[in-house]
């Protein structure tokens, strides 16, 4: 019981920094209805640059009000890049964009090889007292709980008694009627998103040494727990986002206790924040007219299937792409074959992604994680002894079940709620179920050999086995005339007419749970089908292809070449395969830089699509714009 | 013989504030009743309640003598419940006819193997749905509609498309909610022979929940008044037009 207590209160300080990067989500969100998912980000970029300023001098409180502006600046120019896209949802994907940028930015300056940079500290850690042996801070946790707390405590004041607070409230609950009324609405979006800016890098500079150095990764996915206390203040309240996080914090220490006698266990910080996450969205349910239109991404207009003469000159397309494309990626011998497989595969990833964004119209940040258990359940498969395709089928079947299970709270959710739960899920799978022994086996890794198809040694190039190819593209074009087919038939009439009207699809006498389930399951099976065929490509299943950068890689590469286009499948996966390939000097390479420029480079790709092209490449963005149904005029779902 | 829809003593409370209280009501097959009130008397709240997206706090719903009370909506519709509603909810992005296929797809059966694999029974699905879509545009005279996108209708051609899209449902008792809404008068004339039609030619019963008298007068076999979330009267259109309370409720006039 006193280890109960002393581990909860140990935990109050870490939890009131996931309080402040929440704090930094909650402002934004307050204005603009927009989701900032990039809050982690700003914290780890402005933490890398802190430790800098560090380096060359710069005593701590100066380089951390520097690392401050550094923060404000990032929020002003994401603002300025969320402005000009309509629609909360599509706003927050482009913040999923800025994710990647900094993400990338600060891998691509600093490598992402476990860092030599000191973060700055602000304080001492020497212990400042000891209660017995419960209560134990140093003077570092101690400040950062002042800090955090002050801090919470004088926005929340100044949201309350000042006239942006007013005007902030007037804003995002009418933007129109705020204009109309004086409201520089346009310098209030300003000003929120560089307050946000800041009070996140602030959290990432501060939380940084608490976390034993700088890490990319562990700052990035602090987001989870920062997303999961923000919900918690149901993305309003900021002294209940503030309780959020330092009850989490609390929390976590004690679950953690709680699970050790489960050896091999891990990530269990990142799954309670996750379930706090899906408890908190589940009871975010808002009331309202039943018989409304419940809002979500447009329709996509299906346009007749391509026949007779289209048909085959789109098909023929494909066909010279694939046989372009060894030409393309490399000489024509085992390295090319590789990539071959490489792009059926992102290409059959991508059009789980065609069917989930673009036919039943939610977005789902964790389509890398659907992958990953195809490629566990093919290696458990495997390993009872089935023959290689049918555990291939095996494990896209784990990855369709895992997919409805992410389905179900989905019927509740609109989808910008759906994003954070999937999002806060790809994060845990990297530090929890990517390790989870009855699925990934004790170390992470599991055998996938391919029998019936020349078995080399695993990572070798000589994996690019020419059969192994023709199976990967075989199943991609099967995939791909399925989900046309899907769309053109009964269920995809059902999943078109959900989107734009969930009572009036009910009223036709279709299930809405059933349907979306539906959609949620054929998705996943095709990113498990996915998952298993790379996982037979290099032989093995792991966790590191399919973590949450690649969740967003996917989302992103499909929404820039067209969520709704089949064909633009194939292209995803051409561009997917390209951003796998290793170019430049070797040590770049092995310093991660090679791969941050890539993450970079995409982040730029889908900010650069949603803001400067609304209408996208193939009109991508055109049918992630929200509006409301047929019979009223375009407005924000979630005004 | 059981009524084509019963409802008894419906009750839906929303906090301390009773919206439906009471109100029992039954439409007879091939019968058409109104339901009328002022704004705010229940009328709605009742029709969510039939249609199935409004739990009821007490009281049953019976279909053709089936209680389905507890029945979802997408399950009354199976048992024969159609609906139109009061903003037009065509699915965008489709066509007229793709829009009645989805509604006539009630009748086909094929899950998502038989349509991603192009199994056997795909073929037949889609031919079924079609062909019941285009007899019911050819039926309301609309077949040069099929093609259209419906965003692009106006209001008008918006609400007889959806009224098409019930009857490919093949019902038994069609809900209308205030079909007349935003209808001029010569469209609301128009739009009342049609149900007329409808109604001779298919003989389905029908409850309409409306505002506009024209509409309620010549179609009605039955009205019932809704004020405060009860029966306020109910009887023939002719009788329930002359009733003291429901003039006052209408128009203010001192109940004499």
């Amino acid at each position: 019981m006193k280890l109960t207590f002393s581990l909860a209160l140990g935990g109050i300080p870490i939890g009131a920094m996931y309080a402040l990067q929440a704090l930094g989500i909650v402002i934004v969100y307050k204005t603009s209805k927009v989701f900032n998912f990039a809050s982690g980000a700003i914290g780890l970029a402005c933490a890398y640059f802190g430790s800098t300023l560090h380096a060359h001098g710069i005593p701590s409180l100066p380089a951390v009000l520097l690392t401050i502006v550094l923060g404000v600046a990032i929020g002003v120019l994401m603002e300025l890049t969320v402005r000009p896209v309509k629609g909360a949802l599509t706003g927050t994907i482009v913040t999923l964009g800025w994710l990647l940028v900094l993400t990338g930015g600060v891998g691509w300056v600093y490598g992402t090889q476990v860092a030599t940079n000191e973060p700055v500290r602000l304080l001492s850690d020497k212990q400042a007292f000891d209660v017995g042996g419960v209560l134990v801070y140093s003077y570092q946790q101690l400040g950062l709980l002042v800090i955090a707390g002050a801090l919470a405590a004088g926005l929340a004041l100044f949201f309350r008694l000042s006239g942006l607070g007013t005007a902030t409230r007037a804003v995002s609950e009418a933007p129109d009627a705020a204009r109309l009324l004086g409201i520089q609405v346009d310098r209030v979006n300003l000003v929120a998103w560089g307050l946000g800016g800041a009070v996140s890098g602030l959290a990432g500079v501060l939380v940084a040494p608490l976390l034993g150095g700088l890490n990319t990764t562990a700052l990035i996915i602090l987001t989870v727990q920062a997303l999961a206390a923000a919900l918690v203040g149901r993305l309003s309240s900021l002294p209940m986002t503030f309780a959020g996080g330092v009850v989490l914090g609390m929390l976590q220490p004690v679950v953690h206790r709680a699970l050790a006698s489960f050896s091999g266990l891990k990530g269990t910080d990142e799954l309670t924040a996750f379930i706090v996450v899906l408890v908190a969205l589940l009871f975010m349910r808002r009331s309202g007219r039943k018989d409304v239109v419940s809002g979500g991404l447009v329709p996509v207009p299906i346009r007749a299937l391509p026949t007779g003469r289209l048909a085959a000159l789109s098909f023929a397309g494909v066909a010279l792409g694939a046989l372009l494309l060894p030409i393309l990626l490399g000489d024509r011998g085992n390295l090319s074959r590789y990539n071959l497989t490489q792009v059926a595969v992102w290409g059959t990833a991508t059009l789980s992604l065609v069917l989930l964004v673009g036919v039943v119209g939610q977005v789902s940040v964790c389509q890398a994680v659907f992958m990953g258990c195809g490629a566990y359940g093919t290696g458990i498969a495997l390993a009872h002894g089935l023959p290689f395709l049918l555990a291939g089928i095996a494990g896209a079947l784990l990855a369709a079940a895992v997919a409805a299970l992410v389905g179900l709270p989905a019927i509740r959710l609109e989808p910008l709620e759906l994003a954070i739960a999937t999002l806060s899920l790809s994060f845990t799978a990297d530090r929890f179920l990517y390790s989870w022994p009855p699925l990934a086996s004790d170390d992470g890794k599991r055998e996938v050999v391919r029998p019936g198809f020349a078995g080399v040694d695993p990572g070798h190039v000589a994996a690019g086995n020419r059969a192994y190819a023709w199976l990967a593209l075989g199943v991609f074009i099967v995939a791909c005339f399925a989900v046309a087919s899907l769309r053109r038939g009964r269920t995809g009439a059902a999943l078109t007419a959900l989107r734009s009207s969930e009572p009036a699809t009910a009223a036709m006498g279709f299930s809405v749970v059933s349907v979306k389930l539906r959609g949620f399951a054929a998705s996943g099976f095709l990113a498990g089908l996915a998952g298993a065929l790379y996982a037979g490509l290099v032989q093995g299943a792991s966790g590191a292809p399919f973590d949450f950068t690649r969740s967003i890689t996917l989302l992103a590469y499909a929404v820039i070449i067209g969520v709704g286009s089949v064909p633009g499948a194939f292209f995803g996966g051409l561009v997917l395969t390209l951003t796998t390939v290793d170019f430049g000097a070797t040590s770049d390479v092995a310093n991660g830089q090679v791969v941050s420029l890539t993450t970079l480079f995409t982040g730029a790709l889908l900010i650069g699509v949603l803001t400067l092209s609304p209408d996208g490449v193939a009109g991508a963005v055109g049918r992630l714009r929200l509006r409301r149904g047929p019979a009223t005029s375009p407005a924000e779902v979630f005004a | 013989m059981s009524a084509a829809l019963e409802l008894r003593d419906i009750g839906v409370r929303f906090g301390a504030f009773d919206a439906v209280d009471g109100v029992s009501l039954t439409v007879n097959a091939g019968e058409v009743v109104g339901l009328i009130g002022p704004n705010g008397a229940g009328k709605t709240v009742t029709f969510n309640v039939v249609t199935g997206l409004q739990p009821a706090t007490r009281g049953r719903v019976l279909l053709g003598g089936t209680d389905v009370t507890r029945a979802p909506a997408h399950a009354r519709t199976a048992m024969g419940l159609a609906r139109t509603f009061q903003v037009v909810q065509l699915f965008a992005g489709m066509t007229v006819l793709e829009n009645l296929m989805v509604a006539a797809h009630r009748h086909t059966h094929a899950g998502v193997l038989v349509d991603a694999l192009r199994l056997p029974g795909r073929r037949r699905a889609l031919a079924t749905a079609e062909e019941r879509g285009r007899a019911v545009l050819s039926f309301l005279e609309l077949p040069h509609l099929a093609d259209v996108e419906v965003t692009t209708l106006p209001v008008g051609q918006a609400r007889l498309v959806e009224l098409a899209r019930a009857l490919c449902l093949t019902p038994s008792v069609l809900l209308l909610d205030e079909p007349a809404s935003g209808l001029d008068p010569a469209e609301t004339a128009d739009f009342v022979a049609l149900l007329a039609h409808v109604r001779a030619t298919l003989g389905c019963a029908m409850l309409l929940v409306e505002h506009d008298m024209g509409v309620v007068m010549p179609l009605c076999d039955h009205v019932v008044v809704m004020d405060f979330g009860t029966v306020l009267a109910s009887g023939p259109p002719l009788e329930v037009r002359e009733d003291a309370k429901v003039r006052a409720a209408y128009l203010g006039e001192e109940v004499a």
